[in-house]
């Protein structure tokens, strides 16, 4: 009987090894404190343009905030989503379900409409700063969910109006056959139709392709005045060497999609030359360099915030002043609030928490990036070339698919 | 569609510096899969560290592209082949489908260690000055840097060819691999000829490594999408041909390059559509030898 | 050995302390009710991965194929207004079934190496149809559903419930697992394993015997998949990408191959490791910690969790052939019990 007994106790004991005993804080919904998740990539490609400096921003908030709001302390946790869908859902139903108020950031699309999905099931709020796919406000809007920064609509409308009005007309699309890609070239041939811009051809170039030659071969025969760099992350990167490889930054006017200043101090030379749209800049105007001299100082080591960072500085600080005026943290009721409601601050101009599909809008930027030789101090990468006010940049509410049901 | 001779030609010139690479991993994921019967997942892991290897290079000890050429190779080769002692030689005397999850093991290890050390965004590599712009070819304008590739290529996959298909050192590698105890029984050194081969195969793919870091994104993964494809050419080329390897390599980089301008959404799986008609009806690959086949 | 575990009374033993710790998983303090969800998804995962590496010999890196494949295409199912569960999960199961008739058809031809990267190279390539099929499958968004489905009239949106229901569906593909192993096709399985060529001369068709398993295999996994995606009400790019299909290679070795229960440890284990290291302060090193689990348990403990624990307890008598001598043999132990 004990010789019987000995092998299902070995198995218990092993499973027993692997279930661990970490008693979590249970929370009280009422006067614990209030939880803010900061959900973002601690540590693979999006963790310098978002990550625990991130994380040092939102605290930042809080920290200028008092600590505290409604006579309850302010705690802010810090979760990596590794840019995994599933991941991402599971802990942020973790964090709500452990007293978190507001998800917040979200860097990666497809983490954030996973995250968005929970907060419409757990009624809570999410805003979205860092992932930038327009079915945010789109296809899968939600009463919960509000998108802060940018958008893949946003970047093409300010960027492909801004070149095609300057002479660009003739376009080559360099774009990757994946739904972001897809996204940005129906966005980058709508914003420069008006201007009399069309794409004379455009690549649909599959995923896994590190090699753009053949592309980019056929684009310099083809002789365009712009060459839309419509793909992200490492694409860009690839794309952009071959590019300077073949002299095509030479020859044509380079339009990249999406790029952030983290890209830019990673690899100057790769970028040098390109026109780019961005949500803000730290060296932007005076307010704007105030608060990232404040950023630097708490980060250290000489970095300059991101706009990702500065929005989610922004996003905090305006939910906790809704917070506030509203006297309490039931998303129920900040969320009708901040419907509507008009803000500035250092990183929103002319700022809106559009009511019609949760977009907030406010001014985009379009920029040049310069090369080493020509910047005046560290990290100052952009060039401002054009300001585009909200009501050009972002998707006219009259064309938004949002099927609003709250 | 522009189709003229002088654009298609230009194109397989793309296709020949893709190829080139290919070649050059495949050839020694061969060797090592002839030599050894190893599956060496970690190759790709191995191109991502001689790129590193030129990069650090470059950081600190202002080490030019030339010079790089020859150190990465060398540092890569060594590391292998203190792999190969310490850990790999343990695994021999089982199924050989150990080997390859032991490689992939290392792969997750290796990659995330660098990603640890220089962060998952690129790291910055540029071309040589002596071989930056382009040259005049007649019918096109072609980067430099990218026929030094081709050129480079070509004459390492020859070199490597001639060494172990005529020589007395790859006579005796190819003794080795296919009789073993019979090499040992004249007195050669057999296990050092293995682990030498073994430090040889991953030093081919980090000048590999160096040879991509001006043209690609340097990072911690870049070893990730090319691994795939590399098994893919070894097995359409022969698992354990040299020649094979070499061939498949050029051929396909041909292929996708000008599929791809036909044709773009087949380009990635290409490959493999090819490598699975291959396996189908002739298993043993375009060149490899009926004993040779796993 | 392998069998030792799950025979007779002593595997129903063993079987029903696994389920013991199953019932009050989701009690256990520190954790959380998904996460539990996410676990039992992987351990059926596992076994039927099991199935196919421990007793079949055979080594599948694309298993994603069949694990993401069914959960996309149970998912799409949802996300177009069918909001019945079992049709989403059936959905996805055929979808599962049918692609491992057709992938083992080409794959079971070839052995050992070549069987693994044809797995491999036709994962890769649904990997990228998913992502080229934006408007079905959401492309690198991924696809998200905001309901589970009704499980005849049942609503599962309780994570709960939810639970209990991936459970049994553990239990009962664990016990098919059993069942299947231990059955005399199992024993051909395993005589195959022994000596292909003695098989095939005594009159076995291998290739059929092959196909069969790897056929029953890949509808196992497509329904853990099923689950796993419905479960999250999400279904995304991580779920067909390859290294997936490694991560239920490491978890199945973990636990100890050819041992059905020991891939439900290893798979707890890679979970609960995975999911607490990342997030602590080494959260951004946990491939390098899975990493270098993996190579120690493939250099030092081979048999796995499970298995080392088997082999410490039963295997004292002086053996007859020591697995150094049969370099073929995948599975480092074969039972002298196995038929």
């Amino acid at each position: 009987m004990v010789k019987y007994m000995r092998l299902p106790t070995a198995l218990a004991v092993a499973f027993a090894l692997v279930t661990p005993a970490v008693l979590p804080a249970s929370v009280a919904a009422d006067s614990g404190p209030i939880k803010i998740a900061v959900i973002t990539d601690m540590s693979g490609v999006y963790a310098a343009l978002a990550g625990k400096n991130a994380v040092a921003a939102v605290q930042m908030a809080v920290d200028d905030f008092g600590g505290s709001v409604l006579g309850r302390k302010l705690e802010v946790d810090a979760i990596d989503h590794r840019n995994n869908g599933p991941e991402a859902a599971a802990k942020a139903r973790e964090a709500y379900d452990g007293g978190a108020e507001l998800a917040l950031d979200m860097t990666n699309s497809a983490t954030a409409l996973a995250v968005g999905g929970v907060a419409l099931e757990k009624h809570k709020l999410a805003i979205v700063t860092g992932g930038g796919s327009s079915a945010i406000t789109g296809a899968a809007c939600n009463k919960y969910m509000y998108h802060y920064a940018y958008d893949t609509y946003a970047l093409a409308s300010s960027t492909g109006r801004n070149i095609a009005r300057g002479g660009g007309k003739t376009w080559y699309g360099i774009v990757p056959d994946y739904a972001f890609g897809k996204a940005m070239i129906t966005d980058f041939t709508n914003a420069i139709k008006p201007e009399g811009g069309t794409f004379i051809h455009t690549d649909l170039i599959p995923l896994g392709n590190t090699d753009f030659s053949s592309y980019l071969l056929a684009a310099k025969n083809a002789h365009p005045q712009v060459l839309g760099v419509l793909n992200a992350g490492a694409d860009t990167v690839n794309t952009m060497k071959q590019v300077k490889q073949f002299g095509l930054d030479k020859e044509m006017k380079i339009a990249v999609g999406l790029l952030f200043l983290t890209d830019v101090d990673a690899l100057p030379d790769v970028f040098a030359g390109s026109r780019i749209t961005t949500s803000w800049y730290w060296n932007q105007d005076k307010a704007a360099r105030a608060w990232a001299d404040r950023f630097t100082k708490v980060v250290g080591g000489g970095v300059r915030p991101t706009d990702i960072q500065a929005a989610d500085y922004s996003a905090t600080t305006q939910w906790l002043k809704a917070v506030k005026a509203v006297g309490s943290v039931d998303a129920d009721k900040v969320q009708p609030y901040l419907d509507g409601k008009q803000f500035d601050d250092f990183y929103v101009h002319a700022g809106e928490w559009r009511a019609r599909d949760h977009r907030v809008t406010h001014e985009m930027y379009v920029v040049d990036v310069l090369p080493k030789e020509q910047i005046k101090e560290p990290h100052a990468w952009f060039k401002l070339v054009q300001v585009i006010p909200p009501s050009r940049a972002f998707r006219p509410e009259s064309q938004s698919i949002c099927k609003k049901d709250w | 569609m522009n189709l003229s001779p002088d654009y298609l030609v230009t194109q397989i010139f793309n296709g020949l510096v893709n190829g080139g690479f290919y070649a050059l991993l495949a050839l020694g994921l061969s060797i090592i899969f002839g030599m050894l019967r190893i599956v060496n997942f970690a190759h790709g892991a191995m191109y991502m560290l001689g790129a590193f290897v030129a990069y650090y290079g470059a950081q600190l000890f202002h080490l030019p592209f030339f010079a790089a050429l020859v150190v990465a190779p060398i540092v890569v080769g060594a590391f292998g082949f203190a792999l190969e002692t310490t850990l790999l030689r343990r695994l021999y005397d089982l199924d050989p489908l150990y080997n390859l999850l032991f490689t992939f093991a290392a792969v997750l290890v290796i990659e995330d260690g660098m990603k640890l050390a220089a962060g998952a965004l690129g790291s910055p590599y540029a071309t040589p000055a002596l071989l930056d712009g382009a040259t005049n070819l007649g019918f096109t304008i072609y980067p430099t840097y990218r026929l030094f590739v081709i050129g480079v290529c070509v004459l390492v996959c020859a070199a490597v060819y001639v060494v172990i298909e005529r020589s007395p050192l790859g006579a005796r590698i190819r003794a080795a691999t296919e009789k073993p105890e019979l090499t040992r029984a004249f007195g050669i050194d057999t296990r050092r000829l293995v682990s030498g081969t073994f430090a040889f195969g991953v030093a081919l793919a980090g000048f590999a490594g160096v040879l991509a870091a001006p043209n690609t994104n340097v990072t911690p993964s870049m070893g990730d999408s090319i691994i795939i494809n590399t098994f893919a050419i070894v097995v359409i080329g022969g698992l354990g041909s040299i020649l094979g390897s070499v061939t498949a390599g050029f051929a396909l980089g041909v292929i996708a390059a000008v599929g791809a301008v036909v044709y773009p959404p087949i380009s990635n799986t290409l490959i493999f559509i090819v490598m699975v008609l291959v396996i189908l009806f002739r298993p043993t690959g375009l060149f490899g030898t009926a004993e040779r086949s796993a | 050995m392998t069998l030792a575990l799950i025979r007779g009374r002593r595997g129903l033993a063993a079987g029903a302390v696994l389920l013991a710790c199953g019932l009050v998983l989701p009690f256990v303090p520190g954790v959380y009710i998904v996460f539990a969800i996410d676990l039992v998804c992987f351990a059926l995962v596992a076994v039927a991965f099991d199935m196919l590496l421990g007793f079949t010999g055979l080594l599948s890196f694309g298993h994603a194929l069949f694990w993401g494949g069914a959960g996309y295409v149970a998912t799409i199912v949802i996300a177009n207004g069918i909001t019945s569960f079992p049709l989403a999960v059936l959905a996805g199961v055929a979808y599962a079934c049918v692609l491992s008739l057709v992938v083992g058809a080409l794959a079971v031809r070839r052995s050992g190496i070549f069987f693994a990267m044809i797995t491999l190279a036709i994962a890769q390539i649904q990997y990228f149809v998913v992502f080229q099929l934006t408007d079905v499958t959401g492309g690198e968004n991924g696809l998200p559903i905001t309901t589970r489905g009704t499980f005849f009239g049942l609503s599962l949106a309780n994570d709960f419930v939810y639970y209990y229901i991936a459970l049994g569906a553990l239990v009962l593909g664990t016990a098919f697992a059993v069942r299947v192993v231990t059955s005399p096709f199992g024993a051909v399985l395993a005589a195959m394993r022994e000596n292909e060529t003695r098989a095939k001369s005594v009159g076995y068709d291998t290739d059929r015997f092959k196909l069969a398993a790897f056929v029953m295999s890949g509808t196992l996994a497509g329904f853990a998949g099923t689950l796993y995606t419905l479960g999250n009400r999400f279904a995304g790019q991580d779920g067909v990408d390859w290294h997936t299909s490694g991560a239920i290679v490491i978890m199945t070795i973990l636990g100890g191959i050819g041992t059905i229960y020991g891939p439900i440890v290893g798979a707890a284990l890679y979970q609960s490791l995975d999911f607490f290291v990342s997030k602590t302060a080494i959260g951004d090193k946990t491939n390098l910690v899975m990493g270098l689990i993996f190579a120690i348990v493939i250099l030092a403990a081979r048999r796995g969790i499970v298995g080392e624990i088997l082999h410490r307890v039963f295997d004292r008598a002086p053996r007859l052939v020591e697995d150094e001598d049969r370099p073929d043999v995948l599975v480092p132990d074969v039972s002298h019990e196995a038929i």
